[in-house]
Order: C-alpha cells, then structure tokens, then sequence
C-alpha cells in the first residue's frame, strides 16, 4: 500500500502523541509518588518523543539518504551501481524517484558505453584511417617518383624514337641507293652477258679463221719446203755445170798449150780454143750467177721458213690464247648471270626492304605520337598523383584530428564508470 | 808472138811461158813420198809416168799460201816434176820485147826472170830453168 511520506510524518507523529498519552496513563499505575509523577511524565515522554521521532525520521529520511548518496555518486560519474532501496511495505515517492533516478542510470550508461565503444572505434578508425593515408601518401610519393622515372624513361623514349626514326629514315634511303645500285648492276650485268656472248662469238669465229690460216700456212710451209727441194735440185745441176765449165776451161787451156806447141799451124785452133775458153768462163760466171742467186733464194727461203715456224708458233699461241679467250668469255657470261640473278635478288629484297623500311617508320611515328600522348599523359598522372598526395596529407592531418578528437572524447568518458570497478580495465 | 800462163801465189801473180808447159791437170790423189824434203807435197801418176808435185808457194817463201786442185805439169825435155799454185788465172799472149829486166844481182838467188807490165798490174816470170837447177842441186 502506497503511503506518502507526508502522511507517514502524521501517522508517526500521531504515534508519538499517542505514546505519550498511553505513557502518561500508565505512569501513575507503576506507584511512582504523585509529586514525582508529572516530571516522569514528562521525562518519559520527552524521552519517547525523542527516541520515536528519531526513528521515524530516521526510517523516513533513510532513502532519501541512500537516494543522496546515489545522486552523489551520479554526480562524480560512477553509472556502475544501480540504486537499490530496501523494499518497503509502504512504498513512498524515494521509490517513484529510485525508479527514476534507476532509468536515468541506465539511459547514462547506454550513452556513455555507446560513446566509448563508438569513440573507440572511430579513434581505431582514425588511426587506421591516418596509417592508410600515410600509406596512401607514400605511395603516392613512390608514384610520384615513378611516375618521374616514366617521364625521364619517354623523355629518352622521344629521344630514342626520333633518333631510331632518322637512323631508319637514313637507312631507308641507303636501302634505295642499295636498290638502284643493284638494278644498275643488273643491266651492266645483263648487258656484260650479251657483250661477252658477241665477244665469245668472235672469238670462236676467230678461232676458227685462225685454223684455217694455220692450215694454208701449213700448205704454205709445205710448198715452200718443196720449192727449196727444187731449188737445192737446181743447185745440183749448176753444180754439175760448174764442174763442166771448169773441166771445159781446163781443156781450153791445154788446148791453147797444144795450139803454141803446134806453132803456126796450130793459130786457128788456138783461136777456137779461146773461144771455148770464154764460153767456160762464161757459163761458169752464169753458174756461179745461178749459185748465188740460189744461195740468196735458199737463205730467203730459210728465212721465210723460220719465219713461217715462229708465226706459226705465235698463231699456236693465238689459238690457245683465243680458246682461253672464248672459255674466259663463257665464264665472264657465266659469273654475269650469276650477278645478273644476285643484283635481281637483292634489288627486289632492297625493295621489300624499302617498304618495310616505310612501314618503320609510319610504325615509329605512331610510336612518336603515342610516347608525345604518354608524355602528356603522365604529366596529368604526375599532376593527380600531386593532388592526391596533397589531398592524402590533408587526409592524414584530419585523421590525426579526428583520432585525437576521439581520444579526446573518450577522456571525457572515462570519468563515467559504468561497471563495477572490478571489471574495470 | 809468146804465150804465157798467169797463175797466182798466194795474191802475187807469176808467169809461166806456154812453152815450159807439157799440160795442166785436175789434181787427183797424190802419193805420199816417203822421207822426201817438206816442199814436196807428194807423187801423182800423169799418163803412167810418176811425177813428184813441188808445193811452189812454200819452196818459195809464200808460208801463208795454198793450193789449189790444179797442178801444172812441165814437159819431159825440162825435167819430170808438176808444180802446184795457188791458181791457175789463164793464158794470155807478150811480146818478148815489152819484158822488163830485173836486177839480178840486187834479188840474189831469186827465181824470177824478168817482170810483165800488164793491165797495170806486173806479173813476175818465173825463172823455170834455175829453179829446176836449184832443185837438182838440192
């Protein structure tokens, strides 16, 4: 039953009343002598208005002591202790405000718990945040310098593309010069095979010229060899018509010695002799005329003969050096072709060269485009990566902020103990 | 009108009268002499009889001469020798009278009669008889 303290000061102080008034009565009936009666009458009843009011001040005020002590601990932030009032029979407003006070507790408590779980949380949060940012910042700055290292890396790329792009443009233009050098040659070598087949043909109409020269000279020396036999013939028979002067010149004299022996009759015959005598000077004049003549014709002839011999050997030689000339002519062709087709073939690779060569250099120029893109690209990253970076620091500042800010927080919420201090950690 | 023989020895010409001749032969083989002087050049058989052949240039002096195929043979009243020349040139005819004297006494044991102006050359004529003297002397 629901009494409220008000009213439990009237009923107590009744009771008190009462308890005077039975103590009164009761006085005169324990013989103590009347004129004593009054003072112990009143002693006592001073004495049980004390003792009764004390305890019954003392039983209703005790809530609001503990109920003190309660808002007390409250106030220094302990939250760890519920409020706990002896349960009464009569239940007064400490009760009502116990429950209340309890609620508040409780709301505390999830409050203050909430916000350590939660600035404990976000102070992890921050921390982690501001590790991930300085991470996230050291990257950057390793992207950075490597994005650095890439643009140094396409600066020299560049370079590299457009030194690569005039080698090959040099390049392309010697492979042309290759190519026209071995179209050149391949004509020269076209036309070395039909001057030396024109050369080879002369050559082989020569030799065969040259043949029969050789075998009229041959005819030639044999009939001269014949003509020198008839003319030593020749020699023999003025030989022998030398002998027949002489002899005849032999007998003119002994005649002419017969006819001066003989003396006057022997006159005419001395004169014949005389004749014959100058005939046989005569004819032996002509022989010696003939020997002579063939003496010089036979010398002309050796002549002529040695003569035929070394233009022979020489025509031997000719021939020989005409053979030798054809078969070098045939080689001469031989080899031309093989330059012929050699020339042909490299002007056509020089040609597939050329186009690859052009290819090149449309690829390298794409090549250039693109590491010009890159470049410029990289810049943008390098740009954003700076950013980033700044935005990263920024980032980290804030977290630090925002952990420091929760630690601060959770400083202010230490003071609240919402567990028993043994659970406290 | 005389006839006489020009023959040569070595390059100088010499006369021999037509009359001091018997005949002139192609020289065939000659024998060889046994222990006959040098100037014998050898033996030669003219129409069975066996002539001895007097090498003239070099009984003469002429040591650097030849001779030749024909030698000239003198007729049996002179003496039975052949002379052999150098050459025998031909015959040719002299006046006795354009014969020119040679001083004897100046040649000493010389063996040349008398010299014969002709064509501008001098022919010199053998002494025949003295040689053959000479000769027989030896």
């Amino acid at each position: 039953m629901r009494v409220e303290i008000s009213y439990k000061f009237i009923l107590g102080f009744i009771f008190v009343v009462a308890s005077i008034v039975i103590l009164d009565l009761v006085v005169p009936m324990l013989g103590v002598p009347e004129e004593f009666q009054q003072i112990v009458s009143m002693g006592g009843a001073l004495l049980v208005g004390l003792i009764l009011g004390s305890i019954f001040s003392r039983a209703f005020t005790a809530n609001i002591r503990r109920l003190n002590i309660a808002a007390e601990r409250l106030g220094q932030g302990d939250l760890s202790q519920d409020i706990v009032i002896p349960s009464s029979s009569f239940p007064d407003e400490t009760q009502d405000l116990t429950h209340s006070l309890n609620r508040v507790l409780d709301n505390l408590r999830e409050l203050v718990g909430y916000i350590r779980t939660s600035s404990t949380r976000v102070a992890d949060s921050a921390q982690g945040l501001s590790a991930t940012a300085e991470q996230v910042s050291a990257s950057s700055h390793e992207v950075a310098g490597t994005i650095e290292q890439i643009t140094r890396g396409a600066e020299t790329q560049a370079e590299m593309v457009e030194k690569s792009s005039r080698v090959i443009k040099e390049m392309a233009v010697s492979i042309d010069l290759v190519a026209s050098s071995a179209g050149k040659l391949s004509r020269s070598a076209a036309e070395t095979v039909t001057t030396a087949q024109q050369g080879g043909d002369v050559a082989r109409e020569t030799t065969a010229l040259m043949k029969q020269v050789l075998e009229d000279f041959e005819e030639n020396g044999e009939q001269i060899a014949a003509f020198g036999g008839q003319v030593q013939k020749i020699g023999k028979i003025v030989d022998v018509i030398t002998g027949i002067a002489g002899k005849t010149n032999l007998l003119a004299l002994n005649a002419t010695i017969e006819a001066a022996r003989a003396g006057e009759y022997g006159r005419g015959f001395a004169v014949v002799a005389e004749e014959i005598r100058k005939l046989a000077d005569s004819t032996s004049e002509s022989a010696a005329e003939i020997t002579r003549v063939i003496e010089s014709i036979r010398e002309e002839n050796q002549r002529v003969q040695n003569s035929m011999q070394q233009n022979m050997t020489e025509m031997d030689k000719g021939r020989s050096a005409l053979n030798s000339t054809g078969s070098s002519f045939d080689a001469i062709i031989k080899d031309a072709n093989v330059t012929q087709s050699k020339a042909t073939s490299i002007a056509e690779l020089a040609e597939n060269q050329t186009a690859g060569a052009r290819s090149m250099v449309t690829a390298i120029e794409e090549i250039s485009r693109v590491v010009t893109d890159n470049a410029a690209a990289t810049e943008e990253v390098s740009a954003a990566s700076e950013e980033q970076t700044a935005s990263m620091e920024e980032m980290a500042h804030a977290a630090q902020g925002l952990s420091a800010l929760a630690d601060e927080l959770l400083e202010r919420v230490k003071c609240f103990q919402i567990e028993e201090p043994t659970d406290e950690v | 009108m005389e006839k006489v023989l020009i023959f040569t020895l070595g390059d100088e010409r010499y006369g021999l009268e037509v009359a001091h001749i018997q005949e002139i032969v192609e020289s065939p083989p000659l024998f060889y002499i046994p222990r006959a002087p040098g100037h014998y050049r050898g033996a030669l058989n003219f129409h069975g009889t066996i002539l001895p052949v007097l090498d003239l240039p070099l009984y003469l002096g002429f040591s650097q001469a030849e001779c030749g195929e024909r030698v000239v043979v003198l007729p049996p009243s002179l003496g039975t020798l052949a002379l052999a020349v150098t050459a025998i040139e031909r015959i040719v005819p002299f006046e006795s009278d354009s014969l020119l004297p040679v001083p004897q006494e100046r040649l000493g044991h010389g063996y040349i009669r008398a010299a014969l102006e002709r064509e501008g050359d001098v022919i010199n004529m053998l002494d025949i008889e003295r040689l053959l003297t000479t000769l027989d002397q030896a």
